[in-house]
Order: structure tokens, then sequence, then C-alpha cells
């Protein structure tokens, strides 16, 4: 059982990060206790922000002793509420965005060293000032964290090309719940000695320990990028597009978005400067784009003749091509507002799932069939990044009223979608992570061995379950 | 009919962060990506959309730069220009030379309107389409946020300091391009394809009869001034003593 701090506990743990670092006003307090998506409300009486891997170590090992429950967080963008401390008020809060040192950068190792409370655009910057690229990209950027990016290990826009956060990490600096510093910032592509215990932290949600510092993997800068906007048929011409764009040599794909065209007609309605691109109207569409370190024109030259061939063979209505950066940024714009202008058109039902790319376009068709049987007033935006097989499985309320029987059918719609993910052998939560949204559901959607391994290993790091209580597993 | 010659320039593209060479003699260029300027894109936007409500049977894409130009005019071609034409010169010229240079053209095609941008935002000198009037002796109607064509003048509106400003000028004449004139279209992949196969001619500045002037000479370029890290201040009066300290407040 987790304790309530005591007033003395309370002032032990504001000393080691001193006042500077002391959040304990209602009103400093309040923006840590709702979550992104506004479905959580909790409570802390103390939020602390530590400057050190020293400091964050104190506070564990205090907490520890005293089995208080301690939730970390970023920059506060988790969409399941997995940085929002339960309504309890017995836990502490802990805020990582002072440890936001850029520690050691080596272009000619291609690794970047950037402590946990660095924004993951500045991480970005950085990379680009020493003519590399960190390749994480997701909307979030301008504000989350690359702490919490690890601890949910975060996917976006470019995983088709680099993979998710896990795949850009070589080492992690990890406090334990007992206070021991895991010092493990290797930056060595070959390190076989042993259980690969970085992993275990990442996508662990703050549930294991608190990611304090991590090494990173650089790439080449992209020098050239080609981005198009093309219309398809349907989500199979999709997929079969994807197959296509790859079987004639296209190694340098890194982005392949699917959109629907209410997507598209949700934009152009509720962002300012964003009109759709296209003459005539089409049902799905998809965004291209592809990218290498060389100068050149080959890159435009080959994609051009690849979906020039599509388009002869039927498997593209319309291709755009963007001429200049403005239009490749408005393309980019126009996926990157599809949550902001889903938010402003009224509610949403989201579900964040993957399946495999070859079973994506009967996902779609049979999960849309059973949405609109459960809610036949609900509008379908469906869109995601098809390139790796996730997808923003979202169900909107018709127009910005309340709707409150659209929402009665919340769960029935989540068993649905998830039910039916699982009988493509999917995941309910392809990049948003579990936090407390997804806990229970975890339970009936995991394999149940899987499930007593997490339950295992959380016991033997966590002995008290003082990390991030409530979150992924459900505590005692 | 009428043709529309557009002046294009390629300049780095807007989106790269630029970076001075380190003896200061100029900005580094190689391996940086090239972009057509935007004000020029703009237009020849405007020249096509004249094409295409009929007033204009031809538009023809000119620029003066180095071979690798004909990429942004092949750019030029996809948006919906005929034909294009570079003028080849390997280093950069001044935008009397360059004005010269297209006066050559303009004697040749003869054509009712010479759109170009209002600047290029490599040297942002706004020279270029005035001079070529000058040369021409033919109106100019510069930073155009409007365009309509009358027969044989024009109505152009242009942003001034104290609002809009309306100006008819007769045809043919010299108008350059603001902002928010229009915004560049999307340029489908058919249309990519045909420009690879439209005419593009291509001349020596050298062989033209221009006089290459070197009027000015750069004596050093370097970035601005890294702005300078804030402090924080605890309180009004801390801040307020702050900028006593700095000589903004008496």
């Amino acid at each position: 059982m987790l304790n309530t701090p005591t007033p003395e506990l309370l002032n032990q743990l504001k000393q080691i990060v001193g006042p500077s670092g002391v959040v304990d006003q209602p009103q400093d307090i309040a923006p840590y206790l709702v979550d992104h998506r506004k479905l959580y409300r909790g409570a802390t009486s103390l939020v602390l922000r530590p400057e050190s891997t020293e400091q964050v170590s104190q506070i564990l090992k205090l907490c520890h002793a005293h089995h208080i429950g301690v939730v970390p967080v970023g920059g506060n963008t988790s969409y399941c509420g997995g940085a929002t401390p339960s309504s309890a008020g017995n836990e502490i809060v802990v805020s990582l965005s002072r440890l936001k040192r850029i520690r050691h950068i080596d272009p000619d190792n291609y690794t970047l060293t950037v402590e946990a409370g660095c924004v993951l655009a500045e991480v970005q910057q950085a990379a680009e000032a020493a003519d590399r690229l960190f390749p994480l990209s997701l909307g979030s950027e301008g504000s989350c964290q690359i702490g919490g990016n690890l601890s949910t290990n975060a996917g976006g826009t470019a995983v088709l090309r680099y993979g998710m956060a896990r795949d850009l990490v070589l080492g992690l600096e990890v406090v334990l719940p007992d206070g021991r510093v895991l010092d493990d910032l290797n930056a060595l592509r070959k390190n076989n000695t042993g259980y690969d215990l970085r992993d275990l932290f990442i996508g662990a949600e703050g549930t294991l320990g608190i990611i304090t510092a991590a090494t990173l993997k650089l790439y080449p800068l992209p020098r050239t990028r080609v981005t198009a906007l093309v219309a398809v048929d349907d989500p199979a011409a999709a997929v079969a597009l994807l197959s296509f764009l790859r079987s004639s040599g296209s190694d340098a794909l890194s982005t392949f978005e699917l959109m629907p065209r209410i997507a598209i007609e949700l934009v152009c309605r509720h962002i300012a400067g964003i009109n759709d691109p296209f003459d005539d109207t089409h049902p799905w569409y998809v965004l291209i784009e592809a990218s290498t370190a060389q100068l050149t024109d080959h890159l435009t030259e080959e994609l051009s003749e690849v979906l020039v061939r599509s388009q002869q063979n039927q498997l593209v209505r319309e291709v755009l091509l963007a001429q200049s950066s403005s239009q490749r940024e408005f393309f980019w714009r126009i996926r990157e507002t599809i949550p902001e202008a889903q938010t402003r058109a009224g509610g949403s039902i989201k579900h964040d799932v993957s399946v495999s790319i070859s079973d994506l376009p009967k996902f779609i068709e049979e999960g849309t069939a059973l949405c609109k049987g459960i809610a036949p007033e609900g509008v379908m935006v469906i869109y995601g990044h098809l390139g790796d097989g996730s997808l923003h499985f979202n169900i909107n309320t018709p127009d910005a009223g309340a709707h409150p029987e659209f929402f009665a059918k919340k769960t029935a719609l989540n068993n649905a979608v998830h039910e039916l993910a699982m009988r493509y052998r999917g995941s309910i939560s392809a990049e948003h992570g579990i936090g407390q949204l997804k806990r229970d559901e975890l339970v009936e959607f995991k394999n149940p061995v899987a499930m007593q391994l997490m339950h295992t290993i959380k016991q033997a790091l966590d002995p008290h379950g003082i990390m991030n209580p409530g979150k992924v597993l459900a505590g005692d | 009919m009428s043709k529309i010659l557009v002046c294009i320039k390629r300049v780095i593209d807007y989106n790269v962060r630029i970076r001075v060479k380190p003896d200061g003699s100029g900005i580094v260029t190689d391996g940086v990506k090239m972009s057509i300027n935007p004000f020029d894109e703009i237009a020849l936007e405007e020249a096509v959309r004249l094409k295409e409500r009929g007033i204009a049977s031809e538009v023809i894409v000119v620029s003066l730069g180095p071979t690798e130009t004909q990429q942004q005019l092949r750019v030029g071609l996809a948006m919906g220009a005929d034909r294009a034409i570079l003028i080849q010169h390997d280093t950069a010229v001044e935008p009397v030379t360059v004005a010269r240079a297209f006066l050559k053209v303009v004697e040749q095609e003869a054509p009712l309107l010479v759109i170009t941008g209002k600047q290029a935002i490599d040297d942002d000198n706004a020279q270029t389409g005035q001079m070529l009037a000058a040369l021409w002796n033919r109106p100019q109607a510069c930073f155009a946020s409007r365009l309509e064509i009358n027969g044989n003048s024009a109505l152009v509106t242009r942003e001034v300091d104290d609002g809009m400003e309306t100006l008819e000028v007769d045809l043919p004449a010299v108008v350059t391009t603001d902002l928010r004139l229009n915004e560049p279209r999307y340029v489908k992949l058919p249309e990519i394809m045909k420009a690879k196969k439209k005419q593009l001619d291509v001349l020596m500045l050298n062989d033209m009869g221009v006089p290459v002037s070197q009027q000015f000479t750069t004596l050093k370029v370097s970035p601005p001034p890294v702005r300078q890290k804030g402090v924080l201040v605890k309180d009004a009066k801390e801040l307020i003593d702050q900028l006593k300290l700095k000589g903004v407040l008496q």
C-alpha cells in the first residue's frame, strides 16, 4: 500500500530540489492535474522539478523508503492519461522539464546524448545544427519531451523509414525506483552483453523508473525531399501503391500517410489557410515523402516515373508533386492539422490500432461497418501511418454538440474496434501507449503469460509499486 | 494574341538555414537546396492564369543563371509556361546586367507584359523589374497585389503605406508582384512529365552583347549578432530596476 506524504516528508522532498524546483501553489499545480485530452483530473500537493539526475535519485530514494507514489511527467501530451496523477492526491509529480541539457553530440559516431526534459523539436534542432537528422517526428514535437517519447516508445510519421523511438536509442540513464542510477549511456551499435535492459524502460511509461538521459541515434540530414499528395480510390489501392513503390526501388520512402476525404473536408473547414489542393474531390488520399542525403534531381525523377506508371495502372487517381518548400509544408500541414480539425468539429472516440499492412483495407471496411452498426450517427475519421500499419481509427460526433447518447456507446465502440484488431492479431495501442486509459482493456486483450511476466518485472524493480501507480498495470 | 514574359531567379530555398562562409566572403551555396524565388513563382502563376483566361496566348519564362537553373525553368514549364529561355552565366551579376539581358529577350519576343517578383529573397535588391522598364522605356507598376488587363492597359493595385493605390498603365509594361497577388498552384504529375518535353532555349550571356559590369564589391558578409540569453527576474520591482539599469526606463 502506498502512503500519503506527511508534511515533514514533503519538506524533505522540497529541500532536495531547492525553492526554484518546488511547485506547491494550487494555481501552479493546476496544469499538471489535467491530461492533454482532458479525460482525467488528478490531484497532488507537490510537483518537483529536479535539475539533475542526482536530485531525481534522491527523490526516488526517499519515496521508495516511505512508499510514496511518484508520477513522472514530461510535456504532458499523453493521449492515455499516462502522466496525470490519480485523484486520490497522495502521489507526488516529478517534472523532468528542467533536465534539459544537450550533453554531447558526436557527429562522426552519429549520436547525440540529451537529458529527458529536452523538447523533441530542440533535439531535432541540435542534430540539424550538426548537419545530422534525429528522425523521430510527431504532431506534438513542439511540446513533448524526449523522456516521454522514450517512456512511451513514440511513433509518428517517419516510422516507415527509421522505426519507433525504441529503434533510435543506443543508451539510457535511468533512475530506478529505489534511487539507484543505471548509467548505461553507451553509444554503441553492437553491444551483446547480457539482457537488454534498455528496452525494458523504453515503453514502460515510467512504471519501472525514470529515464533521465538518453544517447540517441542520428542519421544523415536529408538534402532532397520529394513530397507528393496522391488521390486514390480506397485503402486497398493505397496498400497496392505502397507495395509498388517499394518494389520499384523506392528505398528512400520515409512517409506514407493515409487520409480519407472527410479529413480533407475537416481541415478545409476548421483550419485557417487550408484549401483543397485538388480540383476534383477524391475518396482517399496518401501523403508520400521520399528523402535522401544527396542533393539530387534523381529522386524526383524516380518517384515521378513510378507514380506515372501507377497512374497508368490506375492505382492512383491523381498526383500533386510539391514544387517548393512552401508547397511541401502545405501538404504536411493538411496531414498534421487533422487532429486539431477533428477536435474543433466536435467530440470523438479515438482508437490507436495497428494490424498488418495487408490486412488494413479489410480492417477499415469491417471496422467501419461495425461502428456504423453501433453508432449510425458517428462520423468515421480514419487516417494514419499506413506505411507502418497503424491507424487512428476515430469516430466523431456529427457536430460540435454534446451528444451524450453517442458517448454512451463508447465502451461498445471500443470493444468492437479492439476485438476486431485482435482478430487480425493487431494491437489496441499502436503508438500512444496504455496509461490509465487502456489499462483494464490490456488485461482483456494481452496474452496472459505476457501479463504475468510484466507483473513479475514490475515486482522485481519496483516492489513497493511507487512508480506511476495505476498506469499500464493495475496496482494493489 | 499576346505574349507574357515571366522573369524568374534561382535562389537558395527559403527554408534553408543560411550559413556564412568562415572567411566572410559570402554565404555557403554548395550542397544547398535551390528554388524559384517565391515572388517570381507568384509572377508565374499570374501569367498562367492570364493565359487560362484567354488574355495571353503564350507564357515564356526566362532566367539568368548557371546551367542548373534549368531545374527552376522546368518547374515554370510544369506550372504552365509554354517555353523557357535560360541566359546562361556561371557567376552572379548585378541587377542592371540582368535587366539588360532581359531587355534583349524583350526586344526579341515583344511581349505585351513582363511580370516578375518584386524582389529576390537572396539579395533583396528589388531593382531588376524597375530597371528593365526604364531600359525598355515602358511603364512600370511595382508590388502588385491585384492585376487586371483591359485591352491595351492594365489596372494594378499595390499596397502602399497608407492603404491601396491603383495605377493604370499602358501596355506593354513591367509589373512586379507582391505576396498577396495569388497563391501558386499545385502541379499535377502529368504536367511535370509534359514539361520535360517543352522547348527550353539556352543563350550564353557572353554572346549577347550585354556589358557585364561589376559596380559593387562585397567587402564582407557576416551573420546577424546572436541574440543574448534572457534573464529571469523575481518580481516587478526587479524588472523595473533592470530596465533602469539598461537605460530603457528613466
